[in-house]
């Protein structure tokens, strides 16, 4: 020690001692304040998903998402379907013929499945493998039909990422966070 | 103009109404006669609380593995293997989210927003590498930060960067702290988020640009020591305010003989040569210095305030109702026939002018004080990191700079003095290599 009392050793130390004291001091407060927060706050909400009372099919959701294939997936609720023969969701409007050609179907990667129940009934059946979630069936289902299909976010694809990509460009703020026991927004539920 | 206005909204009403027109039962129920029952799903929802517990426990866990290492036993091994799980695990397993960088932005906001319930686990990957680096250094940086190790791993050589061009990009972090916060805090959006340039790699598929950009950096560290780390992460900028004030920390081999070995081996350039200043100054000279950089900050940082001030305009696009507000008011003086599918839905769902703009104004003001605010402390981060390029200190060994240190022990494997402390060490099982406090 005694080589180094010429050096500026001691204000050196001085200044490192009021450092860890602020550091300390700031870290301490920071927690304080968080907890207060912890305490007085409801608990948080985890899950991004969609609401469907907001959700306007805009499509944003397929081209948004950070995957490359998009979380969000069309869901249909079968209880609340009219199993109709002229689907909405599955033709697409003013066809020529209605038969189940590719340029006549709404679904652009053919993930509605279609099955003949008994007369006059279809049932309907998404393939989510198949499922881009780009939304067009579920406009077309609200606008002609009784909104059976409509859009979720698949939460074991989802990344559940700090900040969903897609709510920040959603025009109808239907994205938000949800608690676990909402984190599915069915319309059949 | 008021008329105007609601005449427009009035057709646009008109003219969406049909696709407004919520979920309704246009047709009805039907009656099944052949028996169909209607198929069930089941929607799995994973056990988030779980992983994000086990995240928590492994990051305090692995922390404490790296300060073991590079204090107690200096050596590198075990940072090595924590850097391998890291990858693994909070890399590619858990796909980034949510890591320590990005939760800075939950705390401001949590902070700020009092409708915005922050999670606890969240908050303990913000603070828990904080009160590591308290206590023992950047060990979060050394290979518990997934970004860190991933760059660690590729680094093959050290091609140094010249002390001005380093200086100058180490105010990057800095900057991007600032709009980070800036962007938190006016509820805009996660900029540290959205330009995460690893996220893609760990999870394989992203946007093309940002998976560009990591592979670049990721060129760039095999070369250079840690270009995300020095030069962009505001979380290291953050935890360089704590570990210069660092309790336990890293240290210079006791018994150094000077042979420069460590400081060609660090990555990121912490450790300091001796250096003697030869310029003798003298004392008037000095208080003269002084009294040229009290005048130099408050100026540098009242410039930063007016260009921020001004830039508060343009700074606020990112926020989403601003831009709304600016596409709904730039349809008002011209309308178009097919409008934007935002003013559209706004109109749809029943909003007001008068409303939109009274909130755009809000944020607006917000912006303006918190750009003020924002331009004040870059004005002040360039002009400490001038003063610091400035100054030279004399060093009559080899010091470490804290601040800089990532804790990643490349050093121990290159200090003969080490090695032979460790070869000792290991045959007599005793007289470890005490820990080197901040009184030392």
């Amino acid at each position: 020690m005694k080589k180094y009392t010429a050096s500026p050793i001691s204000r050196k130390r001085f200044l490192q001692l009021c450092g860890s004291i602020a550091a300390g001091t700031a870290i301490a407060a920071v927690s304080g304040a968080a907890a207060t927060q912890a305490i007085r706050r409801r608990s948080a909400d985890y899950f991004w998903q969609i609401d469907p009372s907001k959700c306007t099919f805009c499509g944003r959701c397929e081209k948004e998402c950070v995957l490359t294939v998009s979380a969000v997936k069309c869901i249909h609720a079968n209880k609340v379907c009219g199993y109709c023969d002229l689907c909405g969701g599955y033709y697409r409007a003013n066809v020529k013929d209605l038969n189940t050609a590719a340029e006549n179907l709404m679904c652009p990667t053919g993930a509605i499945k279609r099955e003949y129940v008994e007369d006059p009934y279809f049932e309907y059946t998404i393939d989510e493998s198949l499922c881009n979630g780009c939304g067009k069936c579920a406009k077309g289902c609200n606008s002609f039909g009784n909104g059976s299909l409509y859009l979720q976010v698949k939460q074991e694809l989802c990344k559940s990422c700090n900040e969903c990509k897609i709510s920040k460009v959603c025009p109808a703020d239907a994205i938000r966070r949800v608690a676990r026991g909402k984190a599915y927004m069915l319309k059949d539920a | 103009m008021k008329s105007c206005m609601k005449k427009l909204i009035e057709i646009l009403i008109l003219i969406l109404l049909s696709a407004a027109a919520e979920a309704q039962s246009r047709f009805p129920k039907p009656d099944f006669e052949s028996g169909y029952q209607y198929p069930t799903f089941s929607y799995a929802v994973p056990g988030e609380t779980l992983w994000s517990t086990v995240d928590v426990i492994l990051l305090a866990a692995m922390m404490s593995v790296t300060a073991w290492a590079v204090i107690r036993q200096r050596r590198r091994t075990p940072v090595f293997i924590v850097s391998i799980i890291s990858v693994l695990y909070f890399g590619f397993f858990r796909s980034g989210c949510i890591c320590s960088v990005g939760a800075i932005q939950n705390v401001i906001l949590s902070f700020i927003d009092s409708s915005y319930a922050m999670p606890l686990t969240v908050f303990l990957v913000f603070i828990l590498p904080v009160i590591f680096t308290f206590f023992f250094g950047r060990v979060f940086c050394a290979g518990v930060c997934p970004f860190g190790a991933l760059q660690e791993l590729v680094n093959i050589k050290n091609f140094r960067l010249s002390k001005a061009v380093s200086a100058a990009l180490g105010i990057i972090p800095w900057i991007y702290l600032i709009f980070a916060i800036l962007y938190a805090a006016t509820r805009s959006s996660f900029i540290i988020c959205r330009f995460d340039p690893f996220i893609g790699i760990f999870r394989m598929g992203g946007d093309a640009g940002m998976i560009t950009f990591g592979g670049l950096l990721l060129v760039a560290s095999a070369f250079t020591g840690r270009p995300f780390c020095r030069f962009l992460c505001p979380y290291g900028a953050l935890l360089s305010l704590f570990s210069r004030f660092s309790i336990w920390r890293i240290s210079i081999t006791p018994s150094c003989i000077s042979c420069e070995l460590c400081h060609n081996a660090c990555p990121v350039a912490a450790i300091r040569p001796p250096y003697e200043n030869k310029v003798k100054e003298r004392r008037r000279d000095g208080v003269k210095r002084l009294l040229a950089y009290l005048i130099f900050l408050p100026v540098m940082a009242l410039a930063g305030a007016l260009a921020g001030r001004m830039a508060s305009h343009s700074l606020s696009t990112v926020n989403k109702d601003i831009r709304l507000y600016r596409q709904v008011a730039q349809n008002e003086v011209n309308p178009r026939d097919i409008q934007p599918v935002d003013v559209e839905v706004f109109f749809s769902q029943g909003g007001t002018v008068d409303e939109l703009e009274a909130r755009a104004a809000k944020i607006g003001a917000d912006f303006k004080a918190y750009s003020t605010a924002a331009g004040a402390l870059i004005g002040l981060v360039v002009a400490i990191t001038l003063i610091n390029l400035s100054v030279k200190r004399t060093r009559k060994t080899y010091e470490i700079d804290h601040a800089a240190c990532v804790a990643c022990g490349r050093c121990f494997g290159y200090c003969p003095q080490n090695i032979k402390h460790q070869r000792t060490n290991d045959m007599s099982k005793k007289d470890s290599i005490r820990v080197q406090g901040v009184g030392k």
